[in-house]
């Protein structure tokens, strides 16, 4: 990972990553879900365990007319109900003096000149470093304004008077809608920010088991020399949810759908960790050049045709999961009765490399599955059809790597083992490692991690504008045929609480294969 | 596993040679617990009477740190050579479901036998596991190579050490010995660990970081039992900072900056409070401290300069062995920067007399 210049000599050595760099954190839509539920929280829990910098200043900027009183106790009483690590009130108050709201409207040009002026401010108090990340955690629709008045208020340059001071943005989810409004809000960001002072934020890339892909891969000599077509049959992506439209998503996600919610960023991500090749380096460039290759190189399904016979779409009808009644995805709060919104995608997704020429990489993702849990499965091609492959019934089953994002972190392997007694007989066993019962510390929340990655200047798990140019370039084909043709490409319906509809079984089936249960 | 729940300390004794039949036993008459080990955790100790709070030590460190657990108590003075051994297992719930239990296996070896300790440690032994190896008190002639050359990690307390010098001249020899492969791992370093990130902490901090060439003074006080820890926080300060030592006299060291000013360290013992409950580094109108109360589990944090001040809080270390066991247990990695410091540490322990 790329190393930021800094002259603290107690900083070496202590941790070994970049290092993060005080500053003042603005966050966008500081009154929301976002902020309250994880952005704070991962702030506390680094500065639980001492790593958050010292003067780190936190201003939550919206439009309601709080105090900071007002916003520190609200903060105060979610962080005491979500943080991983407790609520200590001696460190939550160190923190919490060192947060302030700032009323704004977004499109408000003079609330971001007296932002300016507050954070000139703090600078001062601080010290004379200006450093500032801003984090738009706003609806997205704000985006633009939000970007073009930080830049009306000299905002996202660095400041001229401040030698080695930055300016950095984070962008949440979603970016964009389309290829196109992705390239807009790239062209928004970059007339703003600089590429790399522009951290697009995708949540999956911090968790724990994804940064953990990388190590499996390259630091150990047993899995790279069989990550290839020679050795895996195929691989499969399921990000399974049990909830559905609760707490009023409805909304958001009937105008986005799997496809775009889920699909775009975190598996396309997750997919592109699992078939990259290996990087030269590991700079955030050197990585990201290497991912973004593998989104490059995905077959385009451009054509009614291509994508009926790759992409299964479906929607839940009432049914009931761990024995509650459910309603179907129509009569969810907040999505219209007539939807034709995908609460269910499956695809079967080709990348045209050397490496992984004829290889499948099966990906899913729904709504009211039967249970939670994102997961990679790598299933390796079955021993040769003599010995025991060649008896009656052949082996069990095939090696699988199952690679657990969440929950319940960790690795296992499926192999053949051979039953006691006097007869062979085989049988699948499982070798399994959990992080939760292996590592005698919890794993830190994925916005942790990320949070102290964009104070450190290192953007590896950040998305970079030509990946998610990229994956909208592979969505968008999918969408135009559905939208093209909705008489050949129906919805398929599945009951609420079963593993999705009979079609999406049937994309594999008709290559011999089944998804994994998880 | 009910059998084995109800024994509080060491568990069910039993003959040495029937260990493995007897631990197997156990196993097959449980089917809901699951026998987990990441590591072979070794504790010796040459104090008969600590074999039971080990245990309970133990006990606490299975809840994150599933393994097979080896507690070994030599009683040297014994006139006759005997063995004593029990077998327990530790259960902790996992996730509110699953029984994770981590075998353990406790001797009592009376009197003197060649060889014994050592051909103890690896009768018992999961193979391929790593063999972290915690030892207690003063490294005695029973630390030997035959035996430090197997083990993955060691562990000690130099604050246990009557003689530290003769402890780390014997620690060095086993590191070299090793070719450096065993990693080492001093409870004394490790209860600086949130210092060290305070101080780093500190100094992110812009006017700190402007002060810093002027450093003129740092003050450590800390309870004279933890004068090793003391002196290694010391010895990072130095190492880090790139300072020399000039000269030393008794509790204060005079040191050379790296710009060639003078800083004068003074080293203050305290009766009772934290083991190390306060840093100050000063330098024209700026001064940094970090405190720590007695019990208190959080570290004070300040800066004074000029017209700017802060003041926040942070973790403290554990006070307990366990607790610090479990921090470094938690960490691994190879302690790269303890190594990097003994050079200046070794300098301040011998120039400190």
């Amino acid at each position: 990972m790329g190393k930021t210049v800094v002259n603290n000599p107690f900083r070496e050595d202590l941790v070994s990553r970049n290092l993060a760099e005080a500053c003042s954190v603005v966050i966008f839509g500081a009154t929301g879900d976002l902020t309250h539920r994880k952005l704070i929280p991962a702030l506390y829990n680094l500065a639980i365990d001492g790593e958050l910098p010292a003067g780190v200043k936190i201003l939550g900027f919206a439009r309601r007319d709080w105090s900071d009183k007002f916003f520190c106790e609200g903060l105060k009483k979610l962080n005491r109900q979500v943080s991983r690590t407790g609520h200590d009130e001696e460190i939550w108050k160190s923190l919490a003096a060192n947060i302030e709201y700032h009323k704004s409207e977004f499109q408000d040009k003079d609330g971001y000149k007296r932002l300016s002026d507050r954070l000139d401010e703090i600078d001062r108090e601080r010290g004379g470093k200006g450093n500032r990340l801003f984090y738009i955690a706003s609806a997205p629709e704000y985006f633009d304004d939000i970007l073009l008045n930080l830049k009306a208020a000299g905002l996202s340059q660095q400041r001229l008077d401040c030698d080695g001071c930055w300016s950095r943005v984070i962008v949440e989810k979603p970016f964009g809608t389309t290829l196109e409004t992705a390239q807009h809000l790239n062209e928004v960001v970059n007339g703003t920010f600089e590429e790399k002072d522009t951290y697009r934020i995708d949540h999956y890339l911090g968790k724990e088991t994804a940064q953990n892909i990388m190590v499996l891969r390259f630091a150990n000599a047993i899995f790279e020399p069989m990550w290839n077509k020679e050795y895996i049959d195929h691989i499969q992506i399921t990000c399974a949810e049990h909830l559905g439209m609760e707490g009023g998503r409805g909304g958001y996600y009937d105008e986005a759908g799997a496809l775009r919610d889920m699909v775009q960023n975190h598996l396309l991500q997750l997919l592109s960790l699992v078939a990259m090749e290996p990087p030269t380096d590991l700079t955030a460039d050197g990585v990201r050049d290497e991912k973004v290759k593998v989104i490059r190189s995905l077959r385009q399904w451009d054509t009614p045709e291509l994508v009926a016979e790759n992409v299964v779409r479906g929607q839940y009808i009432a049914g009931n999961i761990n024995g509650k009644e459910v309603p179907g995805y129509r009569d969810e709060d907040r999505v219209k009765p007539d939807s034709e919104t995908e609460a269910y995608v499956a695809l079967r997704c080709m990348v045209d490399t050397w490496r992984w020429s004829g290889v499948p990489f099966y990906v899913r993702v729904g709504k009211r599955l039967p249970k939670k849990g994102t997961e990679i499965s790598v299933h390796f091609k079955e021993t040769p059809s003599v010995l025991f492959n060649a008896m009656p019934g052949g082996v069990p089953t095939g090696n699988v790597l199952v690679i657990r994002i969440q929950p319940d972190e960790g690795i296992s392997l499926m192999m053949n083992s051979k039953l006691p007694g006097t007869t062979l007989r085989m049988e699948p066993v499982k070798m399994d490692f959990h992080y939760a019962s292996s590592f005698g510390k919890s794993s830190p929340e994925a916005y942790e991690r990320l949070l102290l990655d964009a104070m450190a200047g290192d953007a590896t798990l950040f998305a970079r504008r030509d990946e998610v140019e990229e994956a909208w370039r592979f969505i968008d084909k999918i969408h135009k045929a559905w939208a093209n043709s909705s008489e050949e490409l129906p919805i398929s319906k599945f009951a609420a609480g079963s593993w999705g509809p009979r079609e999406a079984d049937e994309l594999l089936a008709k290559d011999g294969r089944n998804w994994r249960r998880l | 596993m009910t059998q084995l729940n109800s024994s509080a300390y060491l568990g069910i004794p039993v003959e040495v040679g029937a260990i493995d039949g007897e631990l197997k036993k156990l196993w097959e008459a449980d089917e809901a617990s699951t026998n987990a080990s990441l590591m072979n955790f070794l504790v010796y100790t040459e104090d008969p009477s600590r074999l039971q709070k080990n245990s309970q030590t133990i006990q606490e460190l299975t809840r994150e740190n599933a393994c097979r657990a080896v507690l070994i108590a030599m009683n040297r003075h014994a006139a006759d050579v005997k063995v004593e051994s029990w077998i327990t297992a530790h259960c902790h719930l996992a996730h509110g479901k699953k029984s994770i239990c981590s075998e353990q296996v406790s001797f009592l070896l009376h009197g003197r036998s060649l060889g014994r300790l050592r051909n103890t440690v690896f009768a018992h032994l999961n193979s391929d596991l790593p063999l972290v190896f915690w030892w207690q008190g003063e490294f005695s002639e029973l630390f030997e190579e035959r035996l430090y050359r197997l083990l993955d990690r060691l562990i000690f307390d130099s604050s246990d050490w009557a003689d530290p010098k003769a402890g780390f001249r014997r620690l060095l020899m086993a590191r070299s010995d090793t070719k450096g492969r065993m990693v080492t791992q001093d409870l004394s370093w490790t209860r600086s660990y949130f210092y060290r990130l305070a101080v780093a902490r500190l100094f992110d901090d812009p006017m700190a970081d402007k002060a810093f060439p002027e450093i003129e003074g740092v003050r450590v006080m800390a309870q004279s039992k933890h004068r090793i820890a003391a002196l290694l926080l010391l010895a990072w300060i130095i190492t880090r900072s790139g300072w020399s030592i000039q000269s030393q006299e008794s509790d204060r060291v005079i040191l050379e900056s790296r710009e060639g000013g003078e800083v004068i360290v003074e080293l203050i013992w305290i009766d009772g409070g934290a083991p190390i409950s306060g840093l100050e580094i000063s330098a024209p109108n700026f001064k940094a401290r970090v405190s720590r109360e007695a019990g208190n589990p959080h570290l004070c944090q300040s800066i004074c300069a000029e017209n700017h001040s802060i003041d926040f809080s942070g973790p403290a270390d554990f006070d307990d062995s366990a607790g610090l066991v479990a921090s470094q247990l938690s960490r691994g990695g190879k302690n790269s920067l303890f190594l990097n410091v003994l050079p200046q540490f070794v300098k301040l322990l011998e120039g400190g007399d």
